[in-house]
């Protein structure tokens, strides 16, 4: 008997490949009315197993709390610490108790249903609603992108570049990796780069010797002030902690990820951990910066380069390099997200997402909302003369206003019994969940209060 | 004809002309064809109430028209065969079985036929959504300015599934019977795509063999999350339908718990064989073998081949070899199918064998295996234990299956896995 060792027997069988009995009969089985060439299906639209391939490393809590410190988020802690020096450290921990909360009931809504946010607000209070909700988190997001674009002009312009030329250069990388589905690959380094800038702003807070006892009395009491420009600064910085994109990826990714009701310790531990670390590193930054520019009493950051000495202490003149090539990696890890997040929400509401085949032919709806966002976001950033600080920062007051009108929908939803079953709020996470859509309204009521009021 | 979107909110008014109330919701009865009305749920100032249709003598997109002068304030029993067309399929998703994949619904569309009206088609077209949106004018206005038509789309009742079992009234129990008519490989892809819950429905009403056959088209990640969701009790049956290759790899994709439950509920002779096949690592020839294959012995005739033959093809994975063991049940030779029906009947196998068939060892490498098929242009290949001992059959599809996918079959971990 040969086995493997012997591959030169003359005596094997040949026999052609013919097709098989049950392929055959699979092939005219649906005949009904008229006949018609089967193509073959693809199991999971192309860009969904990207999407969960880019991002399979990290639990989606980890992930999403990770993305939420992007260009935007980082131009804002910087503005919050040099403007109010530690005072606004208050606002980043309540961020982190609300954004745990509503990520928690994003969670629960994908476990329960394997559904998405638009989906669910398309079948339960119908189309009109829908895209309501559609148009509210779409304008929000393009105001994320534009800020991501806005934070790619600014890195470069540390090394000269002109934000034109860097806009359009963005655009065609993002696009590229999105086409080519290599983000996956590449975002490890976007990763890496965020982790590791976010420690050069720990140990930078560090060798800063910042006012300890202050911030630790400012981080548990709040110190109100009136002026518009406060409340301005506390609602951005929520806004850009607690965004609506936020809320429906995590209930996306959950779904997309075929997680189920018994998954739900694992992920109110993975939303834990994402929030916890979103905001130490948001607080690190915040420390970074009240404790070298404001400190030193440069009170406000014009550009990037202002931003940047906030790492002097640990960077000395490279700051402005290390400083750079965080805010460049973090633009990327957003725009990785939002744009795909962004176009899946608007295909979900109007009942694209479940097209066959998610190529450019068969989901052109989904490919021109993706290249609208990004074509649109890198032309915005063009505009000659434009402040991409103040740019960034408004993106994120802008996340803010608009995302009451998204946690309305996703509290009710939550409440439902009928549709989400036991994982449906209990009293008291209702309770809390109402309460941090209440206190995000005044917020925003406060913000068109103190502005139309003046000081 | 009639857009249910035209009929919802408009309002309901008796043989006087005095409005009663507003039309909220349509129900049909799925019985015919073409789901007949049988009521209105209108919505009075106080409550919903339900008028059987032979109350109402007409509806169109002006509002209802009440044909008796007192109306019996019924409230609303669904009967079993009864579906709200706008709570249970407005905006719900469905299969569109003719373009085998799921939609969303935008809009309903009603006839008359047969002197009745009825449910005809399902709107999932752009036109549809723009007049759910309410602009249909501005579009009709802006489209015939541009010299462009708003994309209509409708799917015929006929080839709709409702699979939405989040719909809380429908008790009805959907047979589903468009998708059982599916391509197993199409019946997979859109099982993939619904929602756990959804998949559920579908599934409860599907026969095992169905089932089994679009599980061995499914991704592995979907394959665990569906059989964990079923009760063992089926999920073995399912098992038990599938080639026994596959499930063993899908077995031994399940935590411990769930495979020991399963494989209690299989026949023993099945669950045994499942469970030899699990000890052979994943990436072996061992690991991607199936037992179903055909093995006569050496003093058996040609004719008496054929007619094992006949009787065992249904569960074996290929017929066109045929593999020849002696007492000891170790692989002696192998016929072709075609060496098999040339020779006279009444020939021993043993005679017109190929003797000293190309075979496998049962741990040798899944690239290894490839080679070998490829290098042979076998069909399958026999695997044999360290003593000669025919145990399995690796078949084309698997060995391919191991070399070309290797590019995309890569999957991350998973993070918040069962395991």
């Amino acid at each position: 008997m040969a086995t493997t060792g012997s591959p030169n027997d003359p005596r094997t069988p040949v026999t052609r490949p013919t097709l098989s009995r049950e392929a055959a009969i699979g092939a005219i089985r649906r005949v009904r009315r008229q006949p018609r060439v089967l193509v073959p299906l693809r199991r999971l639209p192309a860009w969904r197993v990207r999407m969960v391939a880019v991002l399979g490393v990290l639990g989606p809590g980890l992930v999403s709390g990770f993305a939420d410190n992007d260009a935007g988020g980082i131009t804002t802690y910087s503005l919050a610490g040099a403007r109010f020096g530690y005072s606004l450290l208050w606002v980043i921990l309540a961020s982190q108790v609300v954004l745990f909360f509503t990520q928690e009931v994003g969670a629960r809504l994908g476990l329960a249903t394997g559904k998405g946010l638009m989906g669910l607000i398309r079948e339960r209070w119908g189309v009109r609603w829908a895209a309501f909700a559609a148009a509210m988190m779409l304008l929000a997001n393009l105001g994320s992108i534009v800020a991501e674009f806005a934070g790619i002009g600014s890195a470069l312009s540390l090394f000269g570049i002109p934000p034109q030329i860097s806009a359009a250069v963005a655009a065609v990388v993002v696009v590229s990796l999105i086409a080519l589905g290599s983000y996956s690959r590449i975002q490890y380094l976007f990763v890496a780069i965020g982790l590791s800038v976010s420690i050069a702003y720990v140990i930078s807070a560090n060798l800063a010797h910042p006012a300890w006892d202050v911030a630790f009395q400012n981080l548990i009491v709040p110190q109100l002030q009136s002026s518009p420009a406060y409340w301005l600064m506390v609602v951005g910085t929520v806004g850009t902690t607690i965004t609506p994109w936020g809320q429906a990826f995590i209930q996306s990714y959950v779904a997309d990820k075929g997680l189920r009701s018994e998954d739900l310790p694992a992920s109110r531990l993975d939303v834990f951990a994402g929030a916890l670390l979103t905001n130490v590193i948001a607080a690190f930054i915040l420390i970074a910066v009240a404790a070298t520019l404001w400190t030193s009493g440069q009170r406000d950051i014009a550009t990037a380069a202002d931003a940047a000495k906030a790492l002097t202490p640990i960077a000395g003149p490279a700051a402005s390099g290390l400083f750079a090539v965080g805010l460049l990696g973090a633009s990327f890890l957003g725009l990785g997200v939002v744009p795909l997040t962004s176009a899946y929400t608007a295909c979900e509401a109007f009942g694209w997402e479940t097209g066959v085949n998610w190529n450019w032919r068969e989901a052109p709806a989904f490919y021109g909302l993706l290249a609208f966002f990004i074509g649109f976001a890198a032309l915005f950033v063009m505009i000659p003369g434009l402040p991409l600080i103040q740019v960034m920062f408004s993106a994120q007051v802008l996340n803010a206003v608009l995302l009451p009108f998204i946690l309305v929908f996703v509290m009710l939803l939550a409440a439902d019994r009928k549709m989400l079953g036991p994982l449906a709020s209990g009293r008291i996470l209702l309770t809390l969940g109402w309460l941090a859509t209440g206190l995000l309204v005044l917020l925003s009521l406060i913000l068109a209060f103190t502005s139309i009021a003046g000081p | 004809m009639l857009y249910l979107s035209e009929a919802i909110g408009r309002p309901v008014r008796d043989r006087n002309f005095d409005q009663i109330g507003k039309v909220s919701d349509l129900i049909v009865a799925i019985e015919d064809q073409y789901p007949p009305v049988t009521g209105l749920v209108v919505r009075t100032d106080r409550r919903s109430i339900f008028l059987p249709w032979s109350a109402v003598r007409s509806l169109d997109g002006t509002g209802a028209q009440l044909a008796t002068a007192r109306i019996d304030i019924d409230k609303f029993q669904q009967r079993p065969n009864e579906i709200l067309l706008r709570a249970d399929l407005m905006d719900k998703q469905i299969v569109d079985i003719d373009g085998r994949k799921v939609v969303r619904v935008n809009d309903l569309r009603l006839d008359e036929i047969d002197g009745r009206l009825r449910l005809v088609a399902v709107d999932v077209g752009a036109a549809g959504l723009v007049r759910r949106l309410g602009l249909g004018r501005g579009f009709r206005v802006l489209a015939r300015s541009l010299h462009v038509s708003v994309p209509e789309r409708y799917i015929d009742w006929e080839d709709v599934d409702p699979v939405e079992s989040s719909i809380a009234s429908i008790k009805l129990r959907v047979p589903h019977q468009g998708l059982a008519e599916l391509h197993p490989a199409d019946l997979a892809a859109i099982l993939d795509r619904l929602a756990p819950r959804d998949r559920a429905g579908v599934l409860a009403s599907l026969d095992d063999e169905a089932v089994a056959d679009a599980m061995e088209e499914m991704e592995p990640d979907t394959q665990v999350e569906v059989l964990e969701d079923l009760a063992p009790e089926r999920a073995a049956d399912i098992l038990e339908e599938m080639s026994p290759d596959d499930a063993a790899d899908l077995v031994a994709d399940l935590d411990q718990d769930t495979r020991d439950d399963i494989l209690r509920y299989m026949e023993p002779s099945e669950a045994q064989e499942v469970q030899e096949l699990l000890a052979y690592p994943e990436d072996t020839a061992g690991g991607i073998m199936t037992t179903a294959y055909i093995a006569v012995g050496e003093h058996v005739t040609a004719g008496g081949a054929i007619d094992l033959l006949r009787e065992w093809e249904p569960d074996a994975e290929t017929i066109y070899y045929v593999y020849v063991t002696d007492d000891d049940d170790r692989l002696v030779g192998v016929l072709s199918l075609r060496d098999l029906i040339v020779a006279p009947p009444s020939t021993v196998v043993a005679d017109v064998m190929i003797r000293e068939p190309v075979a496998v060892g049962a741990f040798a490498d899944e690239d290894e295996v490839a080679e070998v098929v490829a290098h042979y242009n076998l069909l399958a290949v026999p695997v044999v234990d360290g003593e000669g001992r025919l145990v399995g059959i690796v078949t084309i599809d698997d060995a391919i299956d191991t070399v070309i996918p290797a590019a995309w079959k890569k999957r991350l971990p998973r993070v918040f896995g069962r395991r």
